[in-house]
C-alpha cells in the first residue's frame, strides 16, 4: 500500500509538473514576443556621447530635443519595455521612459541644454544610434518642425562636393539650402500576401503598383535630377509605418504612393489623387491649430512635461505641417494624370491614408484607374499605360519640385 | 486490495487530468485581449401580448451605383437607449439597402458590440469579415468607414466620433488605406447632395 501509494503521487505530481512546463514557458514567451523591450548604451566620446538604442522589432520611432532633454518617441501598440542597465556618462544624466497617451517616451537628459545631435538606424535588428555633441545647440533648436529627418545611415555617393551639415534640416524651403540632391521615396501600395484590389481578370493591385513604381523610378532617374528611394523593391509585404519611416530616415523631399483603385460598383472608372485629411479628434484638432499659430510663445509657458505630449501628437501626424505643400503636389499630378492617360479626372482629394501620415515632407497617394472595373483592368495590365502614368508623376513632381528650385 | 490500489491509481490520473484542463483553462483564458460585457439585452416583448413598441426614424448612408457618393436611405428601427439605437443602425447597415443602393459592408460581417462613451466617441467592433470591403481596393474602404460614421453621426446628437475595432482589437487599416487607429469624425463631403 505504501509503496503504491507513492507511485500514485509521483504520476500525480509529474503530471502536474509537466503541465506546468508546457503551459507557463508558452506564457513566458508570449509576453516577451509581444512586448518589445529596449535597450540603451552609453558610451562617452570625445566630443560628447553616443546612445545605441536596440530591440528586437523595429520601431517607429521620432526625435525631439527640448531644452536639455532629447525625447525619442516611439509608437508602439504592444506596449514597450525598457530594460534599464547603469551607465556613466559626462553629458548625460539620465535615461528614463514615460508613456504618453499616443507613445511611448525615452527621456534622455543632459547636464545642459547647449547640445547637438545627428542620428542613423538600423532595421532588423533595430538599432538607433544617437551622437550627441556638446556646444552646438543653435541649429538644432532652432526648427520648430515636428521631427528632424533623420542622418542617413550612409551618405550616397553625389555628383558635386558638399559640405553635410548634419542638423540642418532637409526641406524645400531650407534657405540657402546646402541639400543638393533631391530624394524622392516612391511607395508601391501593398505587397507580399496583402494583395491590394483585384481585378476580373485576376490582375492584382500590387503587382501593378510594383510595375508602375518601377517606370516612375527609371524615369526620374533619366533625368538625372534626383535620387530615387522605393519602399519596397519586389513582391514584399511593408507594414505602412516603415513605409513613411523609410521616408524619414532618408531625408525625402517628396513621398509618392502609388495604388490602384478598387469599388464594389463595377462601373466605377478614373483617377485621382489624395492627400492626408486630419484624422484628429476635436481636441487635438484644436491643439494643432492653437500650437501652430503659437509655437513659441507656446515653447515658453508650457511646462516642458507637457510640450512633449504636444509635439508628439504632432509628430504622430507628421504629415500635418506639410498640407499646403502636399495638397499642391497633388494638383499637379493630377493634372498631368488627366493630360496624359485618357481617365476620367476624379480630381484632388482629402481621405486619412494611414501611409501618409508619418511622413515629414509633402506626400501623397495617386488612385489610377480601377481594377475592379474590366476595361481599365486591360489598360492598367499594359506596359504602355504603365509607362505613361509613371510619365505623368514624373511630370506633376518635376513642375512642383522646381516651383523651390534655386533661383 | 489490489483492485482497490488501480481505482487510487486511475483516481488520481484523473485528478491529475482535471487539473490540466482547469490550468489551460484559466490560463489559456486570459490570451482573450478584451473581455465583453454582455451587450445590451434586447429586451424581448413577451410572445402573445401586445405592446407599443416605439419606432424611430433613422437615416442610414449607402453606395449608389450612379456615383461613388454616399446616398441617404430612410427607415424606422425600434426606439430605445442610445446604445441600443446605434446597434440597430450599424445592423441595418450590415443588411444593406432597400432601394437598390448598394451595399458598403460585407453581408457576413457581425456585429459584436457598440458603445457610445460620455465624451461622444462609439466604438463599433465587427467581425473580421468586415475586412473584405477592403477587396474592393480604396474606395471601397472608404465607403465602408463613412456610411458606418456619418449614419451613426447623422443620426445621434451625442455621438461625435466613431472608432472602428475588428474582432475586439484596433487595428491600423481595414486593408492598408484608411487609418483606423484615431477616431473619425464624420466626412459629409462623401455624401451626394
Amino acid at each position: 500500500m505504501p509503496r503504491a501509494d507513492r507511485a500514485i503521487i509521483i504520476v500525480f505530481l509529474s503530471v502536474v509538473f509537466l503541465s506546468c512546463l508546457i503551459l507557463f514557458p508558452a506564457q513566458a514567451q508570449k509576453k516577451t514576443q509581444l512586448v518589445p523591450v529596449i535597450r540603451v548604451e552609453v558610451q562617452d566620446i570625445n566630443t560628447g556621447a553616443r546612445i545605441k538604442i536596440s530591440s528586437g522589432s523595429t520601431l517607429n520611432y521620432s526625435l525631439r530635443k527640448s531644452g536639455n532633454i532629447l525625447t525619442v518617441s516611439f509608437r508602439s501598440l504592444s506596449g514597450l519595455r525598457y530594460d534599464r542597465r547603469p551607465f556613466t556618462s559626462r553629458l548625460i544624466q539620465s535615461i528614463d521612459l514615460a508613456k504618453s497617451p499616443e507613445a511611448y517616451l525615452l527621456l534622455i537628459k543632459a547636464g545642459n541644454a547647449d547640445f547637438s545631435y545627428t542620428q542613423s538606424a538600423r532595421w532588423d535588428p533595430f538599432e538607433l544610434t544617437v551622437e550627441i555633441r556638446a556646444g552646438e545647440a543653435r541649429k538644432a533648436v532652432a526648427e520648430t518642425r515636428p521631427a528632424p529627418p533623420e542622418k542617413p545611415a550612409e551618405t550616397q555617393a553625389q555628383p558635386q562636393p558638399q559640405t553635410t551639415v548634419t542638423t540642418e534640416q532637409s526641406g524645400l524651403q531650407a534657405p540657402g539650402g546646402k541639400k543638393q540632391v533631391r530624394t524622392i521615396v516612391i511607395d508601391p501600395g501593398h505587397g507580399g500576401n496583402e494583395v491590394g484590389a483585384k481585378g476580373v481578370y485576376g490582375t492584382l493591385e500590387k503587382d501593378v503598383t510594383l510595375a508602375v513604381s518601377r517606370k516612375l523610378k527609371e524615369a526620374i532617374e533619366r533625368g538625372l535630377k534626383y535620387r530615387v528611394v522605393m519602399t519596397r523593391e519586389a513582391d514584399l509585404s511593408v507594414p505602412l509605418g516603415k513605409r513613411s519611416a523609410i521616408a524619414n530616415n532618408n531625408k525625402a523631399d517628396l513621398f509618392i504612393s502609388i495604388h490602384v483603385n478598387g469599388s464594389r460598383r463595377v462601373k466605377a472608372t478614373g483617377s485621382e489623387t489624395f492627400f492626408l485629411s486630419l484624422n484628429a479628434s476635436d481636441e487635438e484638432s484644436r491643439r494643432l491649430a492653437y500650437f501652430e499659430n503659437n509655437s513659441a510663445e507656446l515653447e515658453n509657458r508650457v511646462p516642458e512635461k507637457d510640450f512633449d505630449d504636444l509635439k508628439l501628437i504632432l509628430w504622430d501626424m507628421a504629415q500635418s505641417a506639410y498640407l499646403k505643400q502636399s495638397s499642391q503636389l497633388a494638383d499637379f499630378v493630377q493634372q498631368e494624370l488627366n493630360e496624359l492617360l485618357n481617365t476620367r479626372n476624379r480630381g484632388v482629394k482629402q481621405a486619412p491614408f494611414k501611409v501618409l501620415t508619418g511622413a515629414a515632407c509633402p506626400a501623397i497617394l495617386v488612385e489610377v484607374a480601377f481594377i475592379t472595373n474590366p476595361e481599365e483592368e486591360k489598360q492598367l495590365q499594359s506596359e504602355d499605360f504603365q509607362a505613361r502614368v509613371a510619365e505623368a508623376i514624373y511630370r506633376g513632381l518635376n513642375r512642383f519640385l522646381q516651383l523651390y528650385e534655386k533661383p | 486490495m489490489k483492485r482497490k490500489k488501480k481505482k487510487l491509481t486511475t483516481l488520481f490520473i484523473l485528478l491529475g487530468i482535471l487539473v490540466v484542463v482547469l490550468l489551460v483553462f484559466f490560463f489559456g483564458g486570459r490570451r482573450e485581449k478584451i473581455r465583453h460585457q454582455a451587450g445590451p439585452s434586447v429586451s424581448a416583448s413577451g410572445g402573445g401580448q401586445v405592446q407599443e413598441v416605439k419606432m424611430k426614424r433613422v437615416t442610414l448612408f449607402f453606395m449608389s451605383e450612379s456615383d461613388s457618393l454616399l446616398h441617404p436611405e430612410e427607415r424606422e428601427i425600434r426606439a430605445g437607449t442610445l446604445n441600443e439605437e446605434a446597434r440597430a443602425v450599424v445592423e441595418e447597415l450590415i443588411k444593406g439597402s432597400r432601394s437598390g443602393l448598394l451595399s458598403t459592408l460585407p453581408e457576413t460581417t457581425r456585429l459584436r458590440q457598440v458603445f457610445v462613451t460620455s465624451d461622444g466617441t462609439a466604438y463599433v467592433d465587427l467581425s473580421r469579415q468586415i475586412m473584405e470591403a477592403s477587396y474592393y481596393g480604396s474606395s471601397g474602404e472608404m465607403a465602408a468607414v463613412y456610411s458606418i460614421v456619418n449614419s451613426l453621426t447623422y443620426n445621434f446628437k451625442s455621438v461625435k466620433r466613431v472608432s472602428l475595432l475588428v474582432e475586439g482589437n484596433e487595428r491600423e487599416t481595414l486593408g492598408g488605406h484608411i487609418d483606423l487607429s484615431r477616431p473619425f469624425s464624420p466626412d459629409y463631403s462623401l455624401v451626394a447632395r
